[in-house]
């Protein structure tokens, strides 16, 4: 029995210093590692590899400076093209839209000067012919005028003629029948007047 | 004696006329005044005044032939005095004698107005016709005034010839 535990105890402890001995030597690989970490190692590059490195480098360089101009190169070309074409078209579109405007401000300028033009048209027309038709009266009364003064002038005169040649002459009996029609003519006329004056 | 029944006879047919008449009426009142008086007093009775033809035939016409009293006579020179009557004019060439006036009075009288009076004028310029003028209108109907209407015709009358 002894022995066996003695045995057992012998068993345990070796295992135990296995653990402790591996244990450690976990605890300083990690501390290795860290620093390793913490501290990257520069890269030593020789020489002749570090002109080589360089002149590839650059001849890279070049090219990508190249291949960019030549991109930058074409699409400011297509840029500039677009935008000449849109300034273009812009243009195009302010000027028909501005000469569309000014048309049409034309048009209507032009529809107001014809209707002011029929309008002064017809006033002048209207006036035109008031002034013909008062001319054409005032002429027309005066030649009636002149054409009355003219008829009772030679009135005048062939009555006053006939009343010379009369002269003392006058038989008022053989007028007597003339004046008694002449009344009875106007009977009505003169009673009418007397009647009402009265 | 209504007044309005007088009639002035065909003879007095003038305002002057009837003025005249008026006149003679009231001068011979007077004289029947003053020889009633005389006779009262005894003395000389004077010679009865002489009267227009006119004037006698309008007493005549008024007394209607009852005899003449100073009030009828009063009351004749009243209604003439009174009297409102319508006054035309009339001018002829020459002035119209009795038998012509008497014409016209009576065409007058008959058929515009029986109570009218007429005034009768001359004026040689007529030359023909007369000219009756009432208070309200003249009328013409001369010769010179229808020469004046008929122009027209004396211009035709030249422009056929």
């Amino acid at each position: 029995m002894n022995l066996q535990v003695l045995m057992l105890s012998g068993i345990v402890v070796m295992l135990l210093l296995v653990v402790v001995v591996q244990s450690f030597q976990l605890r300083r690989g990690a501390k290795q590692r860290i620093q390793a970490s913490a501290a990257p190692t520069p890269v030593r590059v020789s020489e002749p590899t570090a002109v080589e490195l360089e002149s590839k480098l650059k001849a890279a360089y070049e090219a990508k400076i190249g291949e960019a101009t030549v991109t930058f190169g074409t699409d400011l070309q297509a840029t500039s093209t677009r935008l000449s074409e849109q300034v273009s078209r812009l243009t195009t579109t302010v000027i028909e839209e501005e000469l569309e405007a000014y048309q049409k401000t034309l048009e209507e300028v032009r529809h107001v000067a014809i209707q002011a033009m029929e309008q002064i048209h017809q006033a002048v027309e209207h006036q035109r012919v008031e002034l013909r038709d008062g001319m054409e009266v005032e002429l027309a009364a005066e030649k009636k005028l002149l054409a009355d003064k003219f008829d009772a002038k030679m009135g005048d005169v062939v009555s006053s003629y006939i009343s010379e040649s009369l002269g003392s002459g006058v038989d008022l009996g053989a007028q007597m029948q003339f004046i008694l029609t002449s009344l009875e003519a106007h009977k009505e006329e003169i009673r009418k007047d007397l009647l009402n004056g009265v | 004696m209504a007044s309005k029944a007088f009639q002035l006879p065909p003879a007095v047919y003038s305002p002057a006329l009837v003025e005249s008449v008026i006149y003679d009426i009231q001068f011979y009142l007077d004289w029947v005044r003053q020889n009633q008086i005389r006779k009262t007093v005894g003395a000389k009775v004077k010679e009865e005044p002489t009267h227009s033809a006119e004037t006698v035939i309008v007493i005549q016409t008024w007394l209607a032939g009852k005899p003449a009293s100073v009030e009828s006579l009063e009351a004749l020179l009243l209604t003439l005095r009174g009297l409102k009557l319508p006054e035309v004019h009339i001018m002829l060439a020459a002035l119209p004698n009795q038998t012509q006036r008497e014409v016209l009075v009576n065409w007058f009288r008959t058929n515009v107005s029986p109570s009218l009076l007429l005034s009768f004028v001359a004026d040689r310029n007529l030359g023909g016709g007369l000219v009756v003028r009432t208070p309200n209108r003249v009328f013409d109907y001369t010769w010179k005034q229808q020469l004046i209407a008929g122009r027209t015709k004396l211009a035709e009358i030249l422009k056929r010839v």
